[in-house]
C-alpha cells in the first residue's frame, strides 16, 4: 500500500477533528488562562495561622503600643492599640510599614569593620582592647531602660563616660532644668497637655510627629478640630504655613528667626498689663522692638498676649531648645502648675549630653537607639550598633543590632509624657542572623553585668511591690488588686502598659533670675527626623515619591 | 468503506487516543507525599471518625486545614509502629520540629478566598461534598500537579471530560458557581476572590 | 441584609499625616517600587492638599483624602469596563474591582471623575524576603491591571468568617473597619452603613456641613466629606472650588 499525499491530508483532517473532541484544546486554554492569572514570579503572601499580638514600637523613643498581625510567625500588619491610655490607638504614619523593615535591603546582616566584612569575635576583641587602652564613651538614645543600666554601669566600671542623645522634644525641656529646684532633669519633665486650655506653640510640630503621635492629635481632634470656639485653643506661631499651622485655631505668621523676640515682647505685655501675677524678669526688648523684629504690629502682639491668658491654663511649647520660651512659661506661671510643665517621675540623675565635646576618648560605643545621623564630636574609634545601614557614617565598626520585634526589651515613659509608664516589648520574631544589642555585647565582654532580661524582671517586681498605678492590658486593673508579682509580670510581658498614678501635686519650686540672653540658631526639622532608624519603611515612598503629600526626607548623615 | 474514511478514522482515533489518554498523563506530573498517610488506618485503628478531630477550626473561625505537627504529635510523639513511614514522620519531622511539607490536594490560587466556617458551620455542607470521600482511602493518593498552572489535579477533577464526575470531584470556579446557583446564593466577584 | 457601606471624612480633623495611605498600602499589599513616581505610583488612598488660593497670612490650607468614591448611581467605571471586571456589589454597595479579570485597557481610569484608579505599570516586587511581610488576605496584583480601593475587602471576609463561625448571619460592625479608618490618628474618617438611619455615619452624611465631590455629576458617591469651613465645602461645586494641589508635580 502506498501512502499518498492525499492520505496525509485526510489523516490530518481526522486528527484535527479528533482533537476538537479531545480535552486538549479546552484544557490547555483553561490551564494557560489560570497560569496567566498566577504568574509564578508574582510574590505570594505567607501561609499560616493568623494571630494578633501586642508589642511596642522601639524605633523611636516614644515607644507606641501596637497590635501586630502575624501570619505563620511573620509580622504582616500593624495597628494601634485603642485601649492604650498613652497612644489612644494612634500611631505615626511610618509605623504602618515597620513590619517590613526587617527585610529592608539595607538591613545590617553582618559585622563590618571599615565597611569590610568582619566578625563578632573580632569586634569584641577590638572593643576589649580599646577598653584596656583608654577611656571609653557609651552613648545611649533611650535612657532609663534596662539596657541603659547595663550601658551606664559598664561605662562606670571602665571609668568611661555614659552619655545620652535626647530627643528633640526632651531637649526643648532642658532650659527648665536650671529653673526648678531641686534640679530635675529634662527627661523627668513633661507637658500636662490634657489640662491645658490654651497651647501656644512656637514652631513645635504638635500635629505632625511631635511627641507621642496619638496624644496631642487625639486631644486636638476631640477638643479643637473644626470648632470656632474650641475647648483647647491651639495658637501656632510659625514663619510658614506648616501642617500644625493649617490646623491651628490661630496661626500667627512671624518673620523667620523672630520667635525669641516675640516671646520677649509677649512677656513684657503680660507683665505691664498685669495679665499675670509675675513681675519679671523681662528682656530689655520693648514691645515695639518685638513688633519690628517679628513683622507683627504692636497691637497684634498685645492682642495675642491677651488672647493667650483669656482661657487658662496656658502652656507655651517650644519646638527646640529655647530658654526664652521657658522664661515665657515662667512669667505665665505654667512651670509646675496643672496644665503646664510638670514633673513626671521621681528625680533621676541628670545625664551628660551626647553632643557635648568628647575629650581624649579611646573609643565611642553608640547604641542602636541613638538616631543614625548622630555623629560623635571626636576622632576616637567608633563602635556603632544599628539594625540598618543608613549609608555614609564614619563609624569604624558597624554592629548588627536587633531590628523590629527581634528583641525582648522594656519601654519607659515617652518624652513629654505627663505620667510615668512602663511596658515590656516581647520578642515576636526570631532573628535571621547573628545580632546582638549593645547591652548583650557588653555583657558578653564582662559577664559580671546583669543582663537586661534580669533587670526587666527586677523592675517588674519592684513596681509590683509599690502597689501603685494601673495596668492597661485586655482589661484595666489597678496594681493593688493584682494577686502576685508573677501575674503582674505576665500581664506586662503580653505588652500591657503600667501607668503610674498621677502625682498629687504638680507644683515645682522655680525661679528665673534674669531673662535669658542666649538665642540658639533655629533648627528646622523634617518630618522623618525623629525616626531613630537609619532607613524608612519602603512604603513611606507613598508619602513623598508616589504622591506630593510630603517633601522627601532629608537624612543628614555624618 | 473507502480508503479516505479509513485514513480519516485513523487520524481521528490517534487524536482521540492522544487527547484522552496520553495528554492527561503528560499534563500532570506525580509527586509523592512526604509521609504515607492513610485516612483508613486512622479511622480503623485509632477510632478517629470525625474529620474535625484533626482538621479543626481555630478560635477566630479560620479553618486550620491540614493539621500541624503538634496535632500529629498528640499520638506520634514517639514511634507507635515499626513502618518506615512512622520513622520518617517521627524522626524527620516531629522530633526535629520541622513542619511536614504536605502537598495540599485542594490548594486554591492565591486570589481565591474560601471560608470553611461559612460553608460548614452556616450552610451545613459535609466535608465530602467538596473534597470527596477521603475517610476510607486505603492507599496514599498520588499528588498530581498540573505542569502549566501549577495546581493540583483535584481542582479540575479526575474526570478529564468533567461529565462523569463523582460527587466532590473537581473544585473549579464553575463548580462553586453551580452549587451557589442551585442554592440561590449570590455573591459578587469579591465574595470569593481576594 | 443589604448594606450601603460609606464614609464621612471630617476634613477639619485631617492633619495630612499620611497614616491612612501607609495603612492602606500595607493592608492591601500595594508595592512601593523604586521606579514609581507620583504619576505612576499606586496610592488607592491619596491625601491631597487644597488651598483657598490666598497669599501670606490669608492663606488657608487643608488636606483631603481621595479614595474610590464607590459611586452608587451610573457608576462610571462599571459602565465602560469591557471585561465586567468591576461591579457594584448588591449586598454592600461596594464598587468591586477584580484585578484578575482586568485586561488593562484603562477606560475606567479615564472614566473615573475622581482619579481614584491606578494602573500597575510594573510587576509588583519587594526586596528579597519581604514577601513574608505581605498580608495573606489579599492577592498581589500583577503588571498591566487596574486597581483601586475595595474598602479593605479582606477585612470584610474576616468579619464574615468570624460571624459564620459564631453561627451568626450578620457581621458585627466592629469587626469590619477599613485600614485607613483604623489608622487615622485624629479619627477623621468615619465608616459605616449609609442605609441604616441609626448609623452615626448615615446621620453625619445628612449634616449641613457634609458634601460630596462633583455632586453635579449625580454619580452619588458613598464617600462624604465634612467641613465647617465654607471655602472647603466649595469643593462640591463645579469649577469654582478651592484649588487642589496637582496630583503629581
Amino acid at each position: 500500500m502506498k501512502v499518498t499525499r492525499r492520505d496525509l491530508f485526510v489523516w490530518g483532517a481526522g486528527a484535527a477533528a479528533g482533537m476538537v473532541f479531545s480535552p486538549v484544546p479546552w484544557k490547555l486554554l483553561d490551564d494557560v488562562s489560570i497560569w496567566t492569572q498566577n504568574w509564578p514570579w508574582i510574590p505570594q503572601p505567607p501561609h499560616g495561622p493568623i494571630e494578633v499580638k501586642q508589642s511596642f514600637c522601639t524605633l523611636c523613643p516614644q515607644g507606641c503600643a501596637m497590635k501586630v498581625k502575624m501570619a505563620g510567625g511573620c509580622p504582616v500588619g500593624v495597628a494601634g492599640v485603642s485601649g492604650n491610655p498613652v497612644t489612644r490607638g494612634a500611631l505615626c504614619p511610618l509605623a504602618f510599614g515597620v513590619h517590613q523593615l526587617n527585610w529592608h535591603p539595607q538591613r545590617l546582616r553582618a559585622v563590618r569593620h571599615k565597611r569590610v566584612s568582619s566578625s563578632w569575635s573580632e569586634a569584641r576583641a577590638a572593643f576589649a582592647k580599646a577598653c584596656g587602652e583608654g577611656p571609653i564613651v557609651i552613648v545611649d538614645g533611650r535612657p532609663g531602660s534596662a539596657a541603659s543600666s547595663v550601658l551606664a554601669s559598664f561605662a562606670e566600671e571602665q571609668k568611661g563616660s555614659y552619655r545620652v542623645a535626647l530627643s528633640l522634644e526632651t531637649r526643648a525641656l532642658l532650659p527648665y532644668e536650671a529653673m526648678v529646684s531641686p534640679v530635675i532633669p529634662a527627661s523627668a519633665l513633661g507637658y500636662d497637655l490634657e489640662r491645658a486650655q490654651t497651647i501656644v506653640s512656637f514652631g513645635a510640630p504638635l500635629l505632625d510627629g511631635w511627641g507621642i503621635p496619638g496624644r496631642f492629635t487625639r486631644l486636638w481632634s476631640e477638643r479643637a478640630a473644626g470648632m470656632s470656639e474650641p475647648q483647647l485653643r491651639l495658637i501656632q506661631i510659625e514663619d510658614s504655613l506648616s501642617r500644625t499651622a493649617t490646623r491651628a485655631w490661630r496661626w500667627v505668621a512671624i518673620r523667620p528667626g523672630s520667635k525669641n523676640a516675640l516671646a520677649a515682647g509677649l512677656a513684657r505685655v503680660l507683665v505691664e498689663e498685669h495679665l499675670v501675677s509675675a513681675r519679671g524678669p523681662l528682656s530689655a526688648l520693648t514691645v515695639s522692638d518685638a513688633a519690628l523684629q517679628t513683622n507683627l504690629s504692636e497691637s497684634a502682639i498685645r492682642d495675642l498676649a491677651r488672647t493667650m491668658v483669656a482661657k487658662p491654663p496656658v502652656l507655651a511649647i517650644a519646638g527646640d531648645e529655647r530658654p526664652e520660651i521657658a522664661a515665657l512659661n515662667f512669667i505665665l506661671g505654667s512651670v509646675g502648675s496643672p496644665g503646664g510643665i510638670v514633673r513626671r517621675s521621681k528625680p533621676t540623675e541628670k545625664y551628660e549630653l551626647a553632643n557635648a565635646a568628647i575629650p581624649n576618648a579611646r573609643a565611642v560605643l553608640i547604641d542602636a537607639s541613638v538616631p543614625w545621623d548622630y555623629a560623635p564630636p571626636t576622632d576616637a574609634e567608633i563602635f556603632r550598633f544599628a539594625a540598618w545601614d543608613g549609608g555614609s557614617n564614619r563609624a569604624d565598626w558597624l554592629l548588627p543590632a536587633p531590628g523590629f520585634l527581634e528583641e525582648f526589651t522594656d519601654v519607659n515613659s515617652a518624652p513629654t509624657s505627663a505620667v510615668e509608664t512602663y511596658g515590656v516589648a516581647p520578642q515576636l520574631t526570631k532573628p535571621m542572623f547573628e545580632i546582638h544589642s549593645a547591652a548583650q555585647f557588653l555583657s558578653a565582654i564582662d559577664s559580671s553585668f546583669t543582663n537586661p532580661e534580669t533587670i526587666i524582671h527586677q523592675r517588674c517586681a519592684d513596681l509590683f511591690r509599690e502597689r501603685a498605678g494601673t495596668v492597661y492590658g485586655q482589661e484595666i486593673m489597678p496594681v493593688a488588686e493584682l494577686d502576685s508579682a508573677q501575674k503582674f509580670e505576665a500581664e506586662l510581658s503580653k505588652a500591657a502598659l503600667w501607668v503610674a498614678d498621677a502625682p498629687k501635686s504638680a507644683s515645682l519650686l522655680c525661679e528665673l533670675k534674669e531673662w535669658p540672653s542666649t538665642s540658639p540658631a533655629e533648627s528646622p526639622r523634617n518630618w522623618s527626623a525623629a525616626w531613630a532608624a537609619a532607613v524608612l519603611p519602603p512604603l513611606a515612598t507613598k508619602l513623598y515619591r508616589e504622591s506630593s503629600l510630603r517633601e522627601a526626607p532629608d537624612r543628614r548623615t555624618a | 468503506m473507502s480508503r479516505n474514511s479509513l485514513v480519516f478514522g485513523f487520524g481521528l482515533a490517534v487524536a482521540l487516543l492522544a487527547g484522552w489518554v496520553a495528554f492527561p498523563r503528560a499534563l500532570y506530573s506525580k509527586r509523592p507525599q512526604p509521609v504515607e498517610f492513610l485516612h483508613k488506618t486512622h479511622a480503623e485503628k485509632s477510632g478517629i471518625t470525625d474529620c474535625a478531630q484533626c482538621h479543626a477550626f481555630r478560635d477566630d473561625g479560620e479553618f486550620a486545614g491540614l493539621p500541624a505537627n503538634d496535632t500529629c504529635a498528640g499520638c506520634h510523639s514517639d514511634h507507635i509502629g515499626t513502618t518506615a513511614t512512622e520513622a520518617t514522620l517521627v524522626d524527620h519531622y516531629i522530633k526535629s520540629g520541622q513542619e511536614t511539607p504536605w502537598l495540599v490536594y485542594s490548594r486554591q490560587p492565591a486570589n481565591v478566598w474560601f471560608s470553611h466556617a461559612i460553608h460548614v458551620r452556616r450552610a451545613g455542607l459535609a466535608c465530602a461534598d467538596c473534597h470527596g470521600s477521603y475517610g476510607d482511602s486505603d492507599q496514599v493518593r498520588v499528588y498530581e500537579v498540573n505542569r502549566i498552572s501549577g495546581y493540583s489535579r483535584d481542582i479540575w477533577g479526575h474526570s478529564m471530560s468533567r461529565l462523569d464526575r463523582a460527587a466532590g470531584d473537581g473544585m473549579k470556579m464553575s463548580d462553586c458557581e453551580d452549587c451557589h446557583r442551585r442554592r440561590g446564593i449570590e455573591v459578587g466577584c469579591l465574595g470569593c476572590h481576594q | 441584609m443589604s448594606a450601603r457601606y460609606g464614609m464621612v471624612i471630617d476634613l477639619d480633623r485631617c492633619t495630612g499625616c499620611g497614616a491612612c495611605m501607609l495603612a492602606c498600602a500595607a493592608e492591601n499589599n500595594v508595592p512601593s517600587l523604586p521606579q514609581a513616581s507620583a504619576r505612576t505610583g499606586l496610592t488607592p488612598m491619596l491625601v491631597r492638599k487644597i488651598s483657598n488660593g490666598g497669599e501670606g497670612s490669608e492663606r488657608r490650607e487643608a488636606f483631603i483624602p481621595i479614595l474610590c468614591m464607590h459611586c452608587e448611581h451610573e457608576t462610571p467605571c462599571v459602565h465602560v469596563c469591557p471585561q465586567q471586571a468591576v461591579e457594584v456589589d448588591k449586598a454592600t454597595g461596594i464598587v468591586m474591582q477584580m484585578p484578575q479579570r482586568c485586561l488593562g485597557c484603562r477606560y475606567c481610569m479615564t472614566a473615573c471623575p475622581y482619579h481614584a484608579r491606578y494602573f500597575n505599570w510594573w510587576d509588583p516586587a519587594w526586596p528579597k524576603g519581604m514577601e513574608k511581610s505581605l498580608n495573606p488576605g489579599v492577592a498581589v496584583r500583577m503588571r498591566g491591571v487596574v486597581e483601586k480601593c475595595n474598602l479593605c475587602h479582606a477585612r470584610l471576609h474576616a468579619a464574615k468568617e468570624k460571624a459564620a463561625a459564631a453561627g451568626k448571619r450578620e457581621i458585627d460592625p466592629a469587626d469590619y473597619i477599613p485600614a485607613c479608618v483604623e489608622a487615622c490618628p485624629t479619627a477623621a474618617i468615619h465608616f459605616g452603613n449609609l442605609a441604616d438611619p441609626r448609623d452615626p455615619v448615615s446621620q453625619q452624611s445628612h449634616s449641613p456641613d457634609a458634601f460630596r465631590l462633583l455632586e453635579h455629576l449625580d454619580t452619588q458617591p458613598k464617600v462624604y466629606y465634612k467641613s465647617k469651613e465654607p471655602w472647603v465645602r466649595a469643593l462640591s461645586e463645579p469649577n469654582s472650588g478651592p484649588s487642589m494641589e496637582a496630583k503629581h508635580v
